[in-house]
């Protein structure tokens, strides 16, 4: 398996498997109630520049469920 | 929200909280935010005391331009009521209704006779029997959503407009932030729940001198609000009557405990319980166990 | 009507208690009546995109508003439209060489000049274009316009859980997309951690212009069929959001997509050179029916005092042997007071397809699978933009962002004589430019 995948895959292990000690209270969620703190902050952008990368290379997506197809690839 | 000007808001830390404070309501209020971040706590001050000042210039019978002015000032001609005033109305028309009649907020008028001033001088029988014939919540009436106020009658709603807006305020600012905050307007007080450290402390005066307080409770959610006679009251004869006017006599409850202080799910419960407990005189403390609400009376 | 109390009934505190859930649950959205609405259930994000390549290439404009409805509850409608227009040349395949050569546009049925019949336009007819020697072949009639829109409905699942349902719809000239998504996420440990796992489907409807060509067959043939194609694609994608600190939010994302169907690029030729390099032949690509492709996405959020940054890694793999890593990076700053500047980066980097060639040489034309598009090549690209952000008194927000994009590939020389000194694939440069708006109300 590739190092990138495993190095990944054991991040993900450690997220859910530590899940009870990793976490902040529920009154300190201040900061990531900013809106720039979202995970997608700029939709907009975001839509743009996927439709850019998508019809100008070979792999798409991958943050999340986007629209749809389109005929640019 | 109307503007907030930056220095009428107090903000400082207060150990693991920070405390926001401004006047409104001709009482102290504060907002307490178990944050270390003094510029969130400021703009939930901001939301919260928005708020206070909506409420408070909508509401304030001291302004020709609020929604109680307008209707004071009609004349029995129809004046259109907006969503929020007619809630209002239908809560003060329940509370109307579960008090028997005691509480009324067109008893306003009352206070024409009666200053509460802390001085000796009583009204007479006559005065007081003609504030009551403008007296009545029955009276009021309805065409279309205007309401109609008829004429020499007036609405008051400082018994329940403080409470109210402690309530909204803390809606407006759980919207905001869902940390443990605490609205405090004078003594009506609601909290959504205690911070890590433990339970807020709140302090109820002492009805015998000002700012030692008697009773340290530990709050830890919903609505608490004092109902009581450290600040305005009369004394006549040697005897102290509180601020809370029977309409039903046109005269103050007698007998009614010095302070009244009950907890409940929100402000607004709380308040009104408190009041409804003074109406009931010397009978408050049984009132309040007959109810099975966390009460706290000090005579 | 009066507003008489109704009879009073049963229990004093219960009464009270209801009496009041009455007032205050209303009340705090009645406030909006009064002309003191402070806070927006509803909200609309506008942008528009103007894209341009380098050498009279791809040049696009492309417009997108999202309306986004809060009914409450956590319940929440959004509805995107987006038209894209473009036009200029594109690669059609074939490789340069030191003698000119003739191509028609897709339309077209013949490499010889005919009169057009009354009735036709250029488009259905087809016209010739002429590359000059030593420049890459494009086809400068590219031009499309495509319209698309979507629907996204997200609500509550009792608590801590969330489903959310998607629709959309994409109709271009020669090709129409409809696709749906559904995913459903939980929130564990306070909120701290939450997993979401969706699937999604596509059906794709082709219609190429000038009609369907047999794969891998000889371009001058024009073997061509009436008629549209199908692709279509199904997904899945597992995720894990975790708050990592009080200043940090991550996200990990693996997804898997497998496409069946048509998958060629019906415009595409490939070339095939003899050992000079001179060439012989032009022939229609020809894809795989069938693509699997699987990629691991770690995105994270970090705020250092009153900045964000933004930084993702991504790495994808499929079967048809193209692998890739993404790496980007945004950092919000705050100038000038409320508004921000935000700098970007993004470096890419893809191997080729295992049937890429740049051209065919006699060996491989007999291989099944074959295209020259660049798109499948391998490549690095490298992104470099800034954006700003200008608040509004009114409580939305406008933003401008230029960004610069260039894609370097990994071949572009060939070592036969009939193409000694030519680039064979040149480098990529575009630039964009954004405006976009949103606002609440």
């Amino acid at each position: 398996m590739k190092p990138l995948l495993r190095a990944a895959l054991l991040l993900a292990v450690a997220g859910i498997a530590g899940c009870s000690t990793v976490g902040i209270k529920p009154w300190e969620r201040d900061i990531l109630a900013r809106p720039e703190m979202a995970l997608d902050a700029s939709p907009v952008d975001t839509s743009f520049d996927e439709h850019v990368y998508f019809s100008k290379e070979a792999t798409g997506g991958g943050r999340g469920f986007g629209g749809g197809g389109c005929g640019c690839n | 929200m109307l503007a907030v000007a930056r220095d009428a808001l107090r903000v400082e830390r207060r150990g693991e909280l920070v405390a926001v404070q401004w006047q409104a309501m001709a009482s102290p209020c504060e907002l307490l935010v178990a944050t270390r971040d003094l510029d969130l706590a400021r703009r939930l001050g901001e939301v919260a005391a928005g708020e206070a000042w909506r409420i408070e210039h909508k509401y304030s019978r001291y302004r020709d331009d609020s929604v109680i002015g307008a209707l004071n000032h009609s004349n029995g001609v129809p004046v259109a009521v907006d969503p929020e005033t007619m809630l209002l109305l239908q809560f003060a028309a329940r509370c109307h209704e579960l008090s028997d009649g005691a509480f009324d907020i067109t008893s306003g008028v009352l206070r024409r006779a009666w200053r509460f001033d802390g001085g000796a001088r009583m009204p007479d029988a006559v005065q007081i029997e003609a504030l009551r014939t403008r007296i009545g919540f029955d009276r009021l009436r309805f065409e279309e959503s205007a309401l109609i106020v008829p004429p020499g009658m007036e609405l008051d709603f400082g018994g329940i407009g403080k409470e109210y807006a402690v309530d909204c305020a803390l809606a407006l600012v759980l919207r905001e932030f869902d940390g443990a905050m605490l609205v405090n307007f004078g003594g009506d007080i609601a909290a959504n729940h205690q911070p890590d450290s433990g339970p807020w402390k709140v302090g109820v005066e002492r009805p015998d001198a000002h700012g030692a307080a008697r009773l340290l409770l530990d709050f830890g959610r919903g609505g608490l609000a004092t109902s009581g006679d450290t600040h305005r009251f009369f004394e006549h004869g040697g005897k102290r009557y509180g601020h809370i006017l029977d309409v039903r006599s046109g005269y103050p409850v007698e007998g009614a405990p010095r302070s009244v202080t009950v907890a409940a799910a929100c402000c607004l419960e709380a308040g009104m319980m408190a009041t409804l407990a003074m109406l009931q005189g010397a009978g408050a403390e049984e009132f309040l166990a007959a109810q099975g609400v966390p009460n706290w009376c000090l005579r | 009507m009066q507003l008489k109390p109704k009879p009073a009934a049963g229990n004093l505190r219960a009464g009270l208690m209801a009496a009041t859930c009455a007032l205050l649950a209303p009340s705090v959205k009645a406030q909006g009546v009064s002309g003191a609405d402070e806070f927006d259930n509803a909200s609309v994000d506008t942008g528009l995109l103007y894209y341009q390549e380098d050498k009279g290439r791809v040049r696009s404009i492309d417009a997108i508003v999202k309306l986004s409805h809060d009914f409450g509850d956590e319940r929440t409608l959004t509805a995107t439209g987006s038209v894209d227009s473009l036009t200029g040349g594109s690669p059609n395949g074939a490789v340069a060489q030191l003698s000119p050569q003739t191509f028609t546009t897709p339309s077209g049925s013949s490499l010889v000049a005919t009169p057009r019949p009354r009735g036709e336009d250029d488009d259905e007819h087809g016209k010739l274009y002429t590359i000059a020697p030593g420049d890459q072949p494009l086809d400068p009639s590219f031009r499309d316009l495509r319209v698309a829109g979507d629907l996204t409905w997200s609500q509550p699942l009792g608590i801590g859980n969330k489903l959310s349902a998607n629709g959309h719809l994409s109709v271009e000239h020669d090709f129409q997309s409809a696709s749906t998504s559904l995913m459903f996420s939980r929130d564990f440990n306070s909120k701290n951690t939450t997993l979401g796992v969706g699937v999604s489907g596509e059906l794709d409807v082709i219609k190429p212009i000038g009609g369907v060509p047999v794969a891998g067959s000889d371009y001058t043939l024009f073997q061509k069929s009436d008629g549209t194609e199908n692709k279509h694609v199904l997904g899945a994608q597992l995720g894990v959001t975790q708050v990592l600190a009080r200043n940090w939010i991550a996200q990990l994302n693996f997804s898997v997509d497998s496409s069946s169907g048509y998958l060629n690029d019906p415009y595409k030729l490939v070339s095939n050179v003899d050992v000079n390099g001179v060439t012989q032949q032009y022939l229609f690509e020809s894809r795989p029916g069938s693509r699997q492709r699987r990629s691991v996405w770690l995105g994270n959020k970090l705020a250092l005092g009153n900045s964000v940054l933004d930084l993702s890694l991504r790495y994808g793999t499929d079967d048809w042997g193209i692998d890739s890593q993404t790496v980007e990076a945004h950092y919000r700053m705050r100038v000038g007071g409320s508004m921000y500047l935000e700098p970007h980066l993004r470096w890419y980097k893809q191997g080729a397809a295992d049937f890429y060639r740049m051209y065919l040489t006699g060996a491989d034309a007999a291989t099944s699978d074959k295209s020259a598009d660049p798109r499948l090549g391998a490549f690095t690209a490298k992104t470099i933009g800034v954006k700003l952000g200008v608040p509004l008194a009114s409580g939305g927000e406008v933003g401008v962002r230029l960004e610069a994009y260039q894609q370097d590939p990994k071949t572009h020389t060939s070592a036969l004589a009939g193409l000694a000194g030519l680039d064979l694939n040149p480098r990529l440069r575009a630039v964009m430019l954004q405006l976009d708006w949103k606002f609440g109300f």
